[in-house]
C-alpha cells in the first residue's frame, strides 16, 4: 500500500520534472529552428574585376576529384601569388550530406562546389549570384552559355535583371552508352546507332547473338541515367527545364515521360539488361564492361579515364541517338561548379579565381584529368574514347541540348527515382504510377 | 511495520542515500546533455516543418499524421518487423541449439569456437556489410558455392531481387547476432551447478530432456536480454541496410532507421525525420517494455 502511493508519488515527481525541463523549451522563441541563422549581408557581387591588393586566403570546399582541384589550384596560386587558395576535401556523401550546415554556419567556405542542395541555399540569399561577373569578366564568351544557365536555378539577377548565375562550371560531365567494339563486331553491329529505334535493333541483335546486351548499374544512380536518357529523347527539352527548375505547372505525367518509362519496362522483358542490374553498383557495372561482360554500357564521361586504360581502342562512346537521325543531340550532364558563400570576405577574390577556372589553361588541367573542359576549342584534341565523348558533348552543347539530371528537382527526387527505376526494370510498377510517385515529390517540394 | 527503525536512523540513512546520488551526478549530467536533451529536442523539432536552414513552421502533430499516412514509411516498418525475425528469433533458436550442443560437455578448442562465433561482433557492421555485399555479388561466395552444388537456376543479384533481398539483408543480421546469443547463453549455462546436471544424468534424462528441464529455465534471465538486444538491433537496424542495399530494390529493404537518415540529412525534411525517429523510439520502448514484463511474469 505504501509502496504504491510513493510509486505514485515517484511518478508525478518524474512527471514534473519532465515538463519542467520542456515549457521552457517551448517558451522559448529562440529555439524555433532555423531562427539562429540570419541571412547575411550581400546577396550579388560588385560588377568590377579589379585584382584585390594585399595577401588572401580562399578557403574551397569540394567533393570531386581532388587530383583536378589541386592542379588548378597550382596554376592559379602561379598567376596570382597574392591570394592563396586552400583546399578543404570532403567526400561525395558526406559533402552532400553536410551542405545546408557548412554554407550557414559562420565558418562557411568562401568557395564550394555547386551541389543539389545548392538551389534551395541560392534562393535563401546563401549563395551571392555571380552575374554582374558573368558581364564583367565575359564569361559568356569563355563558357558555353548552356553550361552557365545550369546554375541560375531557374531564377533572374536581382542585380543585373537578366539571368542569375550562382558557380562557374570547371569541368563538365555527361552521361551516355560506351560499347564494347569486339563485341559488337561479333553482333553484327557496324557503326553507333542513328536513331533509338537502331538502337533497340542494335540491342535485339547482341542478345540473339547471345550477348548480355545492356550493361546497367542501378543499384545507385545508373539507372537512372538511363532513364533519364531515354526521356532526353522522348521529351521536349524546354518542358523538361521547367520540371527540373520547379516551374509552376510543370509536370512529368506526360505521354513522353510515359513512353520513356514504358521503354524502360519493355527492354527489361526483352532480357535487354544486365540479369543483376538492380544488385549492381554503377562502379561494378563499369568493372564488369570493361571485363566484357556487356555489349553496351550506361554511364558518365567519368568512367572514361578507367575504360580507355583497360580496354584501349577496344571501347567507344555515344551519346543516346534521337527518335530521327537529324534529331538534336540531348544527353544529362553537369558540372563539377563552384559557387561563392555569401559570407565571403574576399568576393573580389573569389572572382578572380572563378574566371581562371574559364581560362584556356584551366582547361587543359580539367581535359588531362577525365573531364571535359567548358571550352573544348581551348584544349588539345583528345584520342580514342575520350574523343568520342568529346565530340557528343560538342553535338550537345551546339545542340542546346545538355539537360541536368532529373534528381535536381528536389531533394527527396533521387530516391524516388533511384527506388522507382529498380521497379521498372524488374516490371514492378505501372509507368503512370511511377510518374504519379515522382510528380508528388516534385509538388511537396515546389508546391505552397 | 512494527520493527520502523528510530527516527534518527532514518535520517542519517537518507542523508547517504541522498549522498549516493552525488557519485552519479556527474555520469548523469552527461546522460542529461548528451542523451535526454538531445531526445527532448528531437521531440520539439518533431513539431515543425523544417528543412534545416530557414525559420521552422511550427505545424504541431502534423508530422506525425504525414508519417502515418505515407506508404513508404508504412512499408518500411514492416520491413523492420520482418527484419525482427532474421535479427532476433533465429539467431536465438540458434543460440539455444549451440547452447545445448556445447554446454554439456567440456570438448577441445572452446575458446577458439567461441572467438569465431563472437567475431562478427567486433567487426564494425558497415565493414559487415560491405564484405557480405561481395558474398551476395553476381560472382560472389554465394552464388559460386550454389554453382558448385548444381544450383544454377537458385543464383542471383541477391540484393537487387525483389523477392530475396529483404532476406538476404536479414540472414546478414542473424550471422552477426547468433554469436552474440550464443555467448550469452554459454555464460548463462555455466552458472548452473554442474550437480544439477549430474542429478538429470542419474535419473536417466537425455540430451534433450536435460536442455528443457535444467538448461532452459536457468537461461530465462539471458533470453529476456538477448530478446532485447536484438529486437532492438532489428528495428533501429541501419547500418547494414544502408550500406547494402540503401533500402532498394524499389522500396523492398527500406527501414525507419534509414528514412530517418534520408529525411534529415538529404531530403531536408528534418521535422518529419524527428517525427518518425520519436515514433520509432516509442515503438522500440514498448517492444523491451513488453519483453520485459513476459520474462518477469514467468518467473
Amino acid at each position: 500500500m505504501m509502496d504504491s502511493t510513493c510509486r505514485v508519488r515517484r511518478r508525478i515527481a518524474a512527471t514534473v520534472c519532465a515538463v519542467a525541463l520542456v515549457l521552457p523549451l517551448t517558451a522559448c522563441e529562440a529555439l524555433t529552428p532555423g531562427s539562429a541563422t540570419a541571412v547575411p549581408g550581400p546577396t550579388s557581387v560588385p560588377s568590377s574585376t579589379a585584382v584585390p591588393d594585399g595577401d588572401v586566403t580562399l578557403r574551397l570546399q569540394f567533393a570531386d576529384a581532388p587530383l583536378m582541384v589541386d592542379a588548378l589550384i597550382a596554376a592559379f596560386e602561379e598567376d596570382h601569388p597574392d591570394i592563396a587558395v586552400e583546399p578543404q576535401y570532403k567526400s561525395f556523401s558526406d559533402y552532400v550530406q553536410n551542405l545546408r550546415l557548412t554554407m550557414t554556419s559562420d565558418t562557411a567556405p568562401d568557395i564550394a562546389q555547386y551541389a543539389v542542395g545548392m538551389t534551395d541555399l541560392a534562393a535563401d540569399g546563401h549563395i551571392l549570384d555571380l552575374a554582374p561577373y558573368r558581364e564583367a569578366y565575359g564569361w559568356d564568351e569563355a563558357v558555353p552559355p548552356v553550361s552557365l544557365d545550369q546554375l541560375t536555378a531557374g531564377r533572374t539577377s536581382e542585380a543585373t535583371g537578366g539571368r542569375a548565375l550562382f558557380g562557374v562550371p570547371a569541368g563538365l560531365s555527361m552521361t551516355g552508352l560506351y560499347y564494347n567494339k569486339d563485341l559488337a563486331r561479333r553482333a553484327g553491329i557496324e557503326a553507333p546507332p542513328k536513331t533509338l529505334a537502331e538502337f533497340e535493333e542494335q540491342l535485339a541483335a547482341a542478345k540473339d547473338a547471345g550477348l548480355t546486351p545492356l550493361g546497367v548499374g542501378a543499384l545507385d544512380s545508373g539507372g537512372l541515367h538511363l532513364w533519364a536518357a531515354l526521356l532526353n529523347q522522348l521529351m521536349p527539352t524546354d518542358e523538361y527545364w521547367d520540371w527540373v527548375n520547379g516551374r509552376k505547372g510543370a509536370t512529368m505525367e506526360n505521354p513522353a515521360a510515359l513512353k520513356a518509362s514504358e521503354l524502360m519496362i519493355e527492354w527489361g522483358r526483352k532480357g535487354y539488361y544486365d540479369a543483376s542490374a538492380n544488385g549492381t553498383a554503377q562502379v561494378d557495372s563499369t568493372a564488369r564492361f570493361a571485363k566484357g561482360d556487356s555489349v553496351f554500357l550506361v554511364n558518365g564521361n567519368w568512367a572514361a579515364g578507367q575504360l580507355a586504360t583497360v580496354m584501349g581502342d577496344d571501347v567507344g562512346f555515344f551519346p543516346m541517338p534521337g527518335e530521327e537521325a537529324g534529331s538534336p543531340t540531348v544527353a544529362s550532364g553537369f558540372s563539377v561548379s563552384y559557387a561563392v558563400s555569401s559570407r565571403t570576405e574576399h568576393a573580389a577574390a573569389a572572382g578572380v579565381f572563378l574566371d581562371f577556372l574559364t581560362s584556356p589553361e584551366a582547361g587543359q588541367i580539367i581535359s588531362d584529368n577525365g573531364f571535359l573542359p567548358p571550352n573544348p576549342d581551348a584544349v588539345k584534341k583528345p584520342t580514342g574514347v575520350l574523343a568520342d565523348i568529346a565530340e557528343g558533348h560538342r553535338r550537345a552543347v551546339a545542340d542546346d541540348g545538355i539537360t541536368t539530371f532529373p534528381d535536381f528537382a528536389a531533394p527527396a527526387m533521387l530516391d524516388r527515382l533511384r527506388s522507382g527505376v529498380q521497379k521498372l526494370i524488374a516490371d514492378r510498377v505501372t509507368p503512370a504510377d511511377y510518374l504519379d510517385s515522382l510528380q508528388d515529390e516534385w509538388e511537396d517540394h515546389h508546391g505552397e | 511495520m512494527g520493527n520502523r527503525p528510530p527516527v534518527r536512523d532514518r535520517r542519517v540513512r537518507g542523508r547517504s542515500r541522498w549522498r549516493g546520488y552525488v557519485y552519479v551526478l556527474p555520469a548523469f549530467a552527461v546522460y542529461l546533455t548528451f542523451a535526454v536533451l538531445p531526445a527532448l529536442h528531437t521531440a520539439y523539432l518533431s513539431l515543425f516543418e523544417w528543412d534545416g536552414v530557414t525559420l521552422g513552421d511550427w505545424v504541431g502533430l502534423g508530422n506525425y499524421a504525414e508519417i502515418f499516412q505515407d506508404p513508404v514509411l508504412r512499408r518500411s516498418v514492416f520491413n523492420a518487423l520482418v527484419l525482427v525475425v532474421f535479427f532476433s528469433f533465429v539467431p536465438i533458436v540458434l543460440g539455444l541449439l549451440s547452447t545445448g550442443l556445447l554446454a554439456r560437455y567440456r570438448r577441445p578448442g572452446m575458446g577458439a569456437y567461441r572467438f569465431l562465433f563472437m567475431l562478427p561482433q567486433v567487426v564494425p557492421l558497415v565493414a559487415v556489410g560491405v564484405t557480405w555485399r561481395w558474398l551476395y555479388g553476381d560472382d560472389g561466395v554465394v552464388n559460386q558455392a550454389l554453382r558448385l552444388v548444381g544450383l544454377d537456376g537458385a543464383t542471383r543479384a541477391w540484393l537487387g531481387d525483389f523477392d530475396a533481398a529483404l532476406v538476404a539483408v536479414g540472414l546478414v543480421g542473424t550471422w552477426v547476432l547468433s554469436g552474440l546469443c550464443m555467448m550469452l547463453f554459454l555464460s548463462g549455462v555455466q552458472k548452473v551447478d554442474p550437480s544439477l546436471y549430474e542429478a538429470a544424468r542419474i535419473d536417466g534424462a537425455g540430451p534433450v530432456r536435460e536442455f528443457v528441464a535444467v538448461t532452459l529455465p536457468h537461461l530465462r534471465g539471458e533470453l529476456a536480454v538477448a530478446m532485447t538486444v536484438t529486437t532492438v538491433a532489428a528495428l533501429a537496424s541501419f547500418d547494414i541496410v544502408y550500406v547494402t542495399t540503401n533500402g532498394g530494390p524499389g522500396e523492398q529493404t527500406t527501414v525507419p532507421g534509414l528514412l530517418v537518415y534520408r529525411l534529415a540529412f538529404s531530403e531536408g525534411k528534418v521535422g518529419l525525420a524527428a517525427a518518425l525517429a520519436v515514433v520509432l523510439g516509442c515503438l522500440i520502448l514498448a517492444i523491451v517494455y513488453l519483453i520485459n514484463r513476459l520474462s518477469r511474469s514467468e518467473s
